[in-house]
Parts: C-alpha cells; structure tokens; sequence
C-alpha cells in the first residue's frame, strides 16, 4: 500500500467520522430538545409563554416581589381547604401577574397569620409577597413554583389515575408473568409435545392480533358481562394480550434449563407445581424482568382501551386523563405541559436505570414477534 | 392411558389450563366473534337485533370514500416507516456498528428514548409544537424575518399529513436503528478486517458483505413498520382536533374508531366498524406477505 492510498483513506475516514458525528449530534438534538422544552416550559406561566415561547422560566421562580390583589370570595374559586368546616376568617388574594382577574392563582391566607395592618386590607387593596411574614411567603414561593403542576393534578384528577395506571401496569404485568411462565413451563418441560404444539401455535397467533384489532367485540363481551369501567376488565384484558410474548420468551429460556435439575427434584419427591415454584422460576429471572420492562411499559402507554372502556374517573388511566384534560384546556398550555411531564416522568426514570434490559429486551421481543 | 399418564395430563392442564382460558377468552373469541359481526347487520340501537347480511357491511366499506382517504394516509404512513424510519434507523446504526462516534450509548440511548413514552403524550407535544403560535411557528418567523408567518401544514388537508410523518419518524426511528444495531453486532468481525486488509474500500464493505447479510433483518423491520403503521391510532389521534382536521388526517384505526363508538346514529355501527378492522388485519397480513415475498426475490441463493 502506498502512502499515497493512506492518506487518502485517512482523508475519507476523518469525513465520514465527522458526518457521522454530524448525524448523531442532529438526531439526538432532534430527539431531546422538545422533550427538554416541554419540561421547563412547564415551569412558566401562560403570560410568559405567549410572550416568548422559548425563554427560560423566570416569572414564577422569582416571586418574591409579586403584587396581590385582594378580592372578595366569589362563586368561582376553587378553595384549597373546606370553607363548611373551617369558618376562620381568610385574606383572600389573586395574582396580577399570574392568569390575573382568572381567579386561578389565588391564595386563602388566615387572618390570624397575618400582621393587624395587612389583615385588614378590603378588596381592591394591594399586597406585595415581600411584606408577608417569612413562613407565608415560603409557602406562597413553592405554590407558585409548582402552579402548573398543582393545577393538574387538581383539576384533571391525576393523581388517582396515576394510581390506577400504576394498578393496570402492576397487577397485569404480576398475571402475565405467573400464567405465562405456568404456559411455557407445561409446554416446554412436561412431555405432552403434540398438545403443546397446540397451544404454542395457538398463542402465536396472538402476535398478529392487538387490542385494536378486536376492541369492538371486546367492547360487546365486557358490556355483557357488565366488566366495561371496571379495573378487572381491563386487567383481564391487558393480561391475555400480554401472555404471546411472555410464553415465547420465557419458554424458549426454560428449554434451555437442564431436564436433570426436574428430574432429581421429582426424585425429592416435589410435586410438578412445586419444582416450576421453587426451582425454575427463580432461574427463569432474567427473562422475567425482560417481560415485566416490556409489559410494563407497554400497559402504561395504552390508550385506546382504556378510552372505550372506562367512563369513570375512578377507572381512567394517565394517558386518558392528559388526553381529555388537554382537549379541556387547550388555553392553558402550561397546565398541559406540566400534565406531559408527570405523564412522561415516571416512564424516563424506569428508561435510564434500567436502560440495558430494555435495550436487550426489546430485541428479543421484536425479533421473536 | 393408565392412571399415571391421566394424573400427569390433570397436572398439565393445571399448568396451562388458568393462562389459556384467559387468552381464549380475550383473545380468540373475539376474533371469531369480530368475523361473525361483519357479517350482521347487528344492532345495538334496538337491543342487538341482527341477521345475515353476507358482504354487505365490506360492500358499504369499498364505496365509502372515507374508507379510501383512510386507507391513503395509512399508505403514507406504511412509506414514512418503510422509507423514513427504517433508512434513517440503519444509517444511525451502522454509525453505531463501526464505532465512528465516541459515546455511542449515550446517543443510542437518546435516539431510543421516545420509544419509551406514552405515544399519546408525545402526540400531544407535538401538536402544542405544530400549534399556529407554537415553537415551530417562532422557528419559521425567526428564520424569515416576518413576524406573522405561521407553521399551518397541519391545518391544511394536503399537508397534514407532513407534520404527522416528521412526528412518526421521531418516535419509531430509536427502535429500527436498535433492530439493526443487535443484528449487525452479530456479523463476525473478522470477515470485514479480512475484507479490509484485501484492499476493500468502506462502501464495498457496506455493499458487498453488510448489506447481503442484513436483508433479514431489514425484512423482519418492513413487516413490524407495516403491521406498526396500520394499527396505529395514538398518535395521530392525540395530534389532531375532532373534526375537519383529524378527519384530513384520518387512517384506518381512527376510521374504525369513529364508526364504532361516535357515530351512535348508525344502528350498525359495530358491524361496520369490524369490517373495518378485520380490513386492516386482511390488508396487513397480505403486505407482509408481499414483503415476505420480495425479501425471498433478494435472498435467492445467497445462504449464509
């Protein structure tokens, strides 16, 4: 090889890393910069982000010198505590710089808190969050900070249906991972091959169906049986769509498991139930927390399901109560964004700590399927 | 049988027994049942009256021009996947293959993330970012100087399905590149340094050993893009606002969705609604055999 040739080589080679670089350095700023967007626009109030849509946050973080108004109560607040029971008297005060004359950033501060001066200010009168005593202005500081936040959680009801996506993901993906190791241990450690085929065969057809595909029938069956907006029904359902790719996976590792560790555990005299109890599934593990990552998270993101069968708040998952709230208040797009972001949050974490098992994961799904 | 055998059997439906009914009552019965259906003209107006209307409902579904609109931008959405993600997602990951960047976890992990979120979310961003005064709106008037120019391809029904395609490949790209990432790692080493130190030139490399080798793998991608874009409702639906617009942008799903359960007017809403959707499963299957068919034109004798 000539110098010649190398150094031309060297040349192409220091062109292709910097496209390459050039690629990934696009592509990763493609990918991240609305989510980084949608995460600190979700610190900053409507005003902020009609004025400029890409500033930093500032108005709420720095609240210390905010102007209050005081107003009278009228029909359109939303207390934060119940005005039946606690009849102390209140100072009731809006915001003029946060949705002002909205009646949407507005404090209950007790009387009894409050300097005689301040308390006895009437509607209309001023009052600046730096004159407050110092445990009310903290208090008033962190509320404005998360005002986005706390107004969804509020007003679109999510924590509970936080908890029910939490309920769906968790008891689904526990279901999946017994009946569906209890599949693959029948059919690939116990001696009926023919039925086994059978029911493997069976099984894999799943992989051509989704929920989307038999939502309709699936909707008449549970209207029948009166299971539409209950947590069963929609657990029963999530289960059986997630036991194809729990009985592929898992059943192809149990194969891979000695027959002598069953043989010698009948020997001890272990019922069948028994050794896949204590034995295999302690060594099917790896594959377990695959399908769990993979169930998991695909139960947490489902959407339509959830949209034709629950009509509750009691039953509704997070994806449904963004999407409605979203439609609701298509005004109030920080409120939106902090939605986005509690709905996206818990699913970034799992992302980045268990990073590798999803990345092996996923492969071996998508291949297998 | 003796009564061991009998015993043992008892013990094997016991083990699969619990799992299968589930699935064959979640599973198979409604594939049966969503057959049945569309063949009925079942009503659920008067308290689920039906009889036999043969292939009246597929019939209706050919002659409606709403099924045909439908079925164009899910055609769309089979290209943007077939020839957006699949493209971009193998050039990300022969990068990553030959090792042309320094962290390349760190940008696989990035490009992977949206995979990860809940499809309505990302929908939802994406929409507020598409919005007449969003952030890609300023970008377009930062760029031309004209404060009151607006990012409108999603308001128009010709350019709808624009924003939409930029949006698919954002999400779906991550998981193609880890597709063909997890195959190329496969692929012995050897054979490339031994190609090399034979004088092979980086594109003869690609073209003569990687690309034959990874038809498979590209196949296998073409079959998940297609049954992936004909199912999918989330985000296009989260995109769009009920009416004219998510009606622009309308593909098969959200065809089948709005028949079902919006449209109460129509008694027969349901049949019609799983004629549609055992239309996508018909129109899905026959595109992955044709892909399976074209994959075996290209492998035709090179074993490996």
């Amino acid at each position: 090889m000539s110098t010649k040739e190398v150094s031309k080589s060297s040349i192409g080679s220091a062109v292709g890393t910097t496209l390459s670089y050039i690629v990934f350095v696009t592509w990763t700023l493609i990918t991240i910069v609305p989510l980084i967007w949608m995460l600190y626009s979700s610190f900053k109030s409507n005003e902020e982000l009609t004025r400029d849509i890409y500033a930093l946050p500032y108005d709420m973080l720095n609240n210390m010198d905010d102007e209050y108004t005081v107003i009278a109560p009228s029909l359109n607040l939303v207390y934060d505590y119940n005005p039946r029971q606690d009849k102390r008297e209140r100072l009731i005060i809006e915001s003029t710089t946060i949705a002002p004359g909205r009646r949407m950033m507005v404090h209950f501060l007790l009387k009894e808190d409050l300097p005689s001066e301040i308390a006895s200010r009437q509607p209309g009168d001023t009052v600046v969050i730096g004159e407050l005593p110092r445990r009310l202005r903290r208090e008033i500081h962190w509320k404005t900070v998360w005002f986005n936040y706390r107004s969804a959680i509020s007003r679109a009801k999510l924590g509970g249906k936080f908890i029910n996506s939490l309920i769906y993901a968790g008891v689904s993906t526990f279901l999946i991972i017994i009946l569906g190791s209890m599949i693959a241990f029948g059919v690939s450690k116990m001696r009926f091959k023919k039925l086994s085929a059978v029911v493997i065969g069976l099984i894999g057809l799943g992989y051509l169906i989704s929920i989307n595909s038999v939502i309709i029938p699936l909707f008449l069956m549970l209207t029948s049986v009166g299971l539409t907006d209950t947590h069963v029904g929609i657990i029963m359902v999530y289960t059986a769509f997630g036991l194809p790719l729990a009985v592929m996976l898992s059943s192809q590792f149990m194969r891979g498991l000695p027959n002598s560790l069953i043989e010698s555990a009948y020997i001890d005299g272990a019922t069948t139930f028994r050794t896949f109890w204590s034995i295999i599934l302690p060594m099917t593990v790896p594959v377990i927390i695959t399908i769990s990552i993979l169930s998991a998270l695909g139960i947490w993101n489902e959407f339509l399901l959830v949209l034709v069968l629950a009509s509750s708040d009691a039953t509704k998952s997070l994806p449904v109560g963004v999407f409605s709230f979203s439609s609701l208040t298509s005004t109030q797009l920080g409120w939106q964004l902090a939605a986005l972001v509690i709905a996206t949050a818990p699913a970034m974490a799992v992302y980045f700590s268990f990073n590798k098992q999803i990345t092996k994961g996923v492969v071996a799904g998508a291949v297998k399927g | 049988m003796n009564k061991r055998d009998q015993k043992e059997l008892m013990v094997f439906l016991g083990m699969i027994g619990p799992g299968l009914l589930v699935y064959l009552f979640i599973v198979a019965y409604p594939i049966l049942y969503s057959a049945w259906l569309s063949f009925t003209d079942f009503n659920p107006n008067s308290g689920g009256d039906w009889s036999f209307v043969g292939l009246l409902q597929y019939k209706t579904m050919v002659e409606d021009p709403n099924f045909w609109h439908a079925f164009k931008n899910n055609m769309i959405v089979v290209a943007v996947s077939a020839f957006g993600q699949i493209p971009i997602g193998f050039v990300l990951a022969y990068i990553l293959f030959r090792n042309r960047v320094k962290w390349g976890h760190f940008f696989q992990a990035m490009v992977f993330l949206p995979q990860f979120l809940s499809t309505i979310v990302i929908g939802i961003l994406w929409k507020r970012m598409f919005a007449a005064d969003g952030p890609a709106s300023r970008i377009i008037q930062i760029f031309s100087g004209d404060p009151s120019r607006q990012f409108d391809l999603m308001l128009k029904a010709d350019t709808v399905m624009y924003p939409i395609g930029f949006a698919l490949i954002w999400m779906y790209t991550g998981f193609y590149m880890l597709i063909f990432l997890a195959n190329l790692q496969k692929i012995d080493k050897s054979m490339v340094e031994a190609a090399k130190i034979d004088g092979a030139t980086e594109p003869q490399i690609f073209t003569r050993i990687i690309m034959p080798l990874m038809t498979g793998a590209i196949l296998v991608s073409a079959i998940l893009a297609i049954a992936g874009s004909l199912k999918g409702f989330d985000l296009i639906f989260a995109m769009t606002t009920q009416g004219l617009q998510r009606n622009n942008a309308m593909v098969l799903p959200i065809f089948m969705y709005q028949t079902a359960f919006q449209d109460y007017r129509n008694p027969m809403r349901f049949a019609y609604g799983s004629a549609i959707s055992n239309a996508i499963v018909i129109i899905s299957m026959v595109m992955i055999l044709f892909s399976n068919w074209v994959g075996s034109k290209f492998n035709a004798g090179e074993d490996y």
